[in-house]
């Protein structure tokens, strides 16, 4: 591999000492001149008609400047995939949490008065909660009468397939691959099981925030936290008929936190009407309370498994039947319905397989893309059956792993060839990090111990493209400008790395520029889908590549040398075959007179400046959308469905008390493929992150409803991972297994998705490996951990 | 009707006009223009608006403004002094304790009265110490082994002075 000497190196990160100080600034923090603040009206119904709102009352309170109801919002509605919702509720209430009408005033208090006072009636309608029965023929009520009518389109290779028999059906995903009645004929086993996974809360610590500014010009200033912000630009261009120069979204701060909570439109269509109404700036940020009913949640599944196995532990054939409970509307709940049967596709080779999978309407709250993006609950399961029929095959779980997992060069069930596919490594390091066949420590009163270990994966999302500049300053400093948002994954630091490297700089002298729509380049999917060390990574390292060019062009004549000749490194371009004939990089550039140097700037002759651009667009083979393949002749030219997959394996040593149900973490690890680490320490950072939130998943976390209505909508009774749930330091390990992939810079990829993806089949291995019991539904509360005791005392 | 509270923030006095039920973090952030003070659960559950209060750490989103009137404040902005940042700052920096970093003003602040009242703390008892301080960026790790390095650093410092 080559000598680097920034790239695969762990350089701090460039926004930790604003972090430490205070100085960092997030959407939060922003203050506009003039800003009015706002509050929305939410519905306590899950499923209702709106007969009438009075805001005559509201209206009339001192410092309020504006109320807006769903009569003020566009007809048209909107939606990333299916166009679905207004962007305040004209007729129909679909969750608690619904916006049915939002008040801007001078103060934040003033407006939560003024909500108050909205008079709405309603009539409540029959509404439906369980998956399975709003999966239904007949089901208990229809979430969206007109969803055939709603405007559909195709988006990230998502076509929108209802189901003319099951009307809450937003989307029903196939993927066929091979003969599945044939490979369960060839089976000696068959195993088959049902997976429960709730919904669970991102709780990104800043919550969702937004300033909307009305310019002069008729366009539109939006400062928001997000995820993303093209596709935040976009939607919102589509839900008001606006042209994309009338548009500006800046993200230009620090974000806190993501997890995919903030990749969708929330709230800003509502303060967009305030605005518009007032001309004046809006701020709106949620409460806690509303992050639960309102802010996106993960996706509830209920997952059907069956797996046929050769005596061997062979499989021969998986069938998976999966129910997505997307709420009241889809966001993004349709992609996710395709998305996450890539977790079933990603791992382990299974000659024929058939996966259905639906995204189904329910008067729950809405949903939004959360780190892994579904493979998760897949995963979930499928880890969880793997362990089950290791069992009953009377082999070890780990060799059954290690005889399915997947290499390099197999086909998966997409019809992809496999490349960069570390998983089997991954697996190994885990297994003996735990001592995999060593017994768990003896019984200790009503302690028991037990082990687990399971494998995640982890695509990222093609079609895609990502554009970067990387300019060279006279001084020598290397300027990144990029429009990937810095959600805490350390994007600034890895893409400074990059460009660093290749303009022989120094990561004391750089700057990065993000997070405006208007002003840097353009990158349509941002910080989603774990791409951006591998998409935008791949942009600035072409963006440097040009900038390069330019200064060998320039110095060429300088050291008499032809500009492919030239190299450049720690400040100095130089001859690559005598390297003793050098310049500064910096001389270069010029002024218009003699005057001592920087007084009125530099240039440089021809360019002006040396800006370099880079635009990196991922190469496809679309699918199929009646089966999931691709043509195999695409395939083998080594074209894929997405840009690539990483792949993960996690293990755990647990202790389960068996008259509390409590389950102590004694030993964790994690170890990822991630291609090629650009910082070492930050993907650390992202597999000690995903472990810990897939915990959470696993033990704790769950939105807890009644009728639609969350009852545990804040940080008391929604409990996630802290500081003293998890083992000491010397009993959490992480281990980088790279991978490498022949498309990411330097050979990286993503890891930080990946890595949460097995995390909750870990912690249900390691307590069926403790105390026998195998609980099939997350998370593994004391309660749910001794009732299946009581039922095994029972039943014994 | 407004109440005046006058109070200390880093060293400095500060005069506001205030509605009592006013929260020290609401303050702190509108009033005094400490926006390193950070609000996330508004509960007092999550620890990311903890400041230092006379020395012991304090949830402000949980206090009234009014109960800090004559009280010393300090908050992040306040912590590096002239000569640099506080150990705990660097250590957070070298050992990559910081992801969002809406957690850490709070956190490190937490960290600081934990080795004030006990310079010498255990793994497990930092750990107890952070508690009431969640992230959901890091996993914990890293700012444990930052606070272990920050406290291995002030031993030294202060062992080296006698």
């Amino acid at each position: 591999m080559a000598e680097y000497s920034v790239v695969g190196k762990s350089p701090i990160r460039l926004d930790a000492l604003d972090k430490v100080t205070g100085e960092a600034k997030y959407c939060t923090d922003i203050k506009v001149p003039g800003m009015l603040y706002a509050k929305v009206l939410r519905s306590p119904y899950p499923h209702a008609r709106i007969i009438s709102i009075d805001t005559s009352k509201a209206e009339a309170l001192p410092g309020v400047r504006a109320v807006v109801t769903g009569k003020d919002a566009p007809e048209k509605r909107y939606g990333g995939y299916i166009r679905d919702q207004h962007a305040l509720c004209k007729f129909i209430v679909r969750h608690v949490g619904d916006a049915v009408a939002g008040v801007a005033a001078d103060t934040l208090e003033i407006a939560e008065r003024a909500v108050d006072l909205i008079d709405v009636k309603y009539e409540q309608l029959p509404a439906v909660y369980d998956l399975e029965e709003a999966w239904g023929t007949s089901p208990p009520a229809v979430v969206h009468p007109d969803l055939p009518k709603y405007e559909k389109f195709v988006a990230q290779g998502l076509y929108i397939h209802l189901d003319n028999d099951r009307p809450n059906v937003a989307h029903h995903h196939r993927v066929y691959h091979g003969d599945v009645e044939k490979g369960f004929k060839e089976a000696d086993h068959i195993f088959e099981s049902k997976f429960v996974v709730p919904r669970i809360q991102h709780v990104p610590f800043e919550p969702h925030i937004c300033i909307i500014k009305p310019e002069s010009n008729g366009s539109l200033t939006i400062w928001a936290g997000r995820q993303s912000i093209f596709r935040i630009k976009g939607h919102f261009c589509a839900a008001f008929n606006l042209p994309p120069s009338k548009v500006r979204v800046i993200s230009s701060f620090y974000v806190g936190g993501g997890f995919g909570n903030k990749a969708m439109l929330r709230a800003e269509p509502v303060i967009a009407l305030l605005a518009m109404k007032t001309k004046r700036p809006v701020r709106h940020a949620f409460t806690r309370d509303e992050m639960y009913t309102a802010g996106g949640t993960r996706i509830p599944m209920v997952v059907f498994i069956k797996d046929g196995v050769k005596k061997d532990g062979t499989i021969v054939a998986r069938e998976m039947r999966v129910l997505l409970g997307i709420g009241g509307y889809a966001d993004s709940g349709v992609l996710v319905c395709r998305n996450s049967s890539f977790g079933a596709i990603g791992t382990y080779k299974v000659p024929n397989m058939k996966l259905d999978s639906y995204a189904v309407y329910n008067n729950e709250p809405v949903v939004t893309p959360f780190r892994g993006f579904g493979s998760s609950q897949w995963i979930f399961a499928i880890e969880s059956h793997m362990d089950m029929m290791a069992e009953k095959l009377g082999m070890d779980a780990v060799e059954l792993r290690r005889k399915n997992v997947q290499r390099e060069g197999d086909e998966n069930g997409n019809g992809e060839i496999a490349h960069s596919h570390g998983a089997r490594e991954c697996l190994d390091k885990v297994a003996e990090y735990l001592e995999w066949g060593k017994p768990p420590a003896k019984a200790e009163g009503p302690w028991r111990r037990g082990k687990g270990l399971a494998i995640g994966n982890k695509y990222s999302v093609a079609p895609t493209s990502a554009m970067a500049i990387v300019r060279f300053w006279e001084d020598g400093t290397v300027e990144v400008r990029h429009n990937a948002d810095e959600i805490g994954q350390g994007v600034n630091t890895a893409m400074a790395q990059i460009a660093v490297e290749e303009l022989g700089g120094s990561m004391d002298k750089t700057i990065v520029r993000w997070g405006d729509t208007d002003t840097d380049s353009y990158f349509p999917q941002g910080s989603t889908s774990q791409r951006t060390t591998y998409q935008l990574g791949n942009a600035v390292y072409l963006a440097a590549q040009d900038a390069k060019r330019q200064i060998f062009e320039l110095a060429a004549p300088k050291l008499k040398a032809k500009p492919e000749d030239l190299a450049i490194k720690a400040g100095k371009v130089f001859i690559k075959s005598d390297p003793s004939k050098s310049i500064n990089a910096t001389d270069i550039f010029t002024a218009d007179r003699p005057i001592p140097p920087g007084q009125f700037g530099e240039y440089v002759p021809k360019y002006g400046e040396i800006i370099g651009r880079g635009m990196w667009v991922q190469n496809y083979a679309p699918e199929n959308p009646d089966n999931g393949q691709i043509d195999p002749a695409l395939a083998r030219k080594g074209l894929r469905l997405v840009s690539f997959y990483g792949h993960s394996c996690q293990g755990a040593e647990v202790a389960v008390n068996t008259e509390t149900g409590e389950v102590k973490l004694l030993k964790l690890g994690a170890a990822s493929d991630m291609g090629f680490p650009i910082n070492p320490k930050m993907c650390e950072q992202q597999m000690e992150s995903g472990l810990i939130q897939g915990i959470g998943s696993a033990l704790w976390e769950e939105v807890i409803l009644d009728k639609g209505v969350v009852l545990n909508p804040n940080l008391r009774d929604y409990k996630i991972p802290d500081a003293v749930n998890m083992p000491k330091n010397e009993n959490f390990k992480t281990f980088m297994t790279p991978a490498p992939h022949k498309d990411g810079p330097y050979g990286a990829k993503g890891c930080g998705e990946t890595q949460m993806t097995p995390s909750a089949a870990v912690i249900a291995n390691a307590v069926y490996n403790a105390v026998g019991v195998r609980i099939k539904q997350i998370p593994l509360t004391r309660e749910r951990i001794l009732k299946a005791l009581k039922e095994r005392e029972k039943s014994k | 009707m407004k109440h005046t509270l006058a109070l200390k923030v880093n060293g400095q006095d500060y005069e506001v006009s205030i509605d009592p039920w006013r929260t020290l973090a609401w303050v702190l952030r509108e009033e005094v223009g400490m926006t390193g003070v950070k609000m996330a659960c508004d509960t007092g559950n999550c620890g990311s608006c903890t400041v230092l209060i006379d020395g012991k750490a304090v949830k402000s989103c949980i206090m009234l403004a009014l109960q800090a009137a004559g009280k010393e404040v300090t908050t992040i902005e306040g912590l590096a002094t002239a000569k640099g940042l506080h150990p705990l700052q660097q250590a957070f920096i070298d050992h990559f304790a910081v992801q969002c970093g809406f957690c850490t003003p709070g956190m490190i602040l937490k960290a600081k009265a934990i080795l004030d009242e006990n310079p010498n703390p255990t793994e497990e008892e930092i750990r107890e110490g952070l508690s009431g301080n969640l992230c959901r960026c890091t996993g914990y790790v890293k700012i444990v082994e930052a606070i272990m390095v920050a406290r291995d650093q002030m031993k030294a410092a202060k062992t080296g002075k006698k």
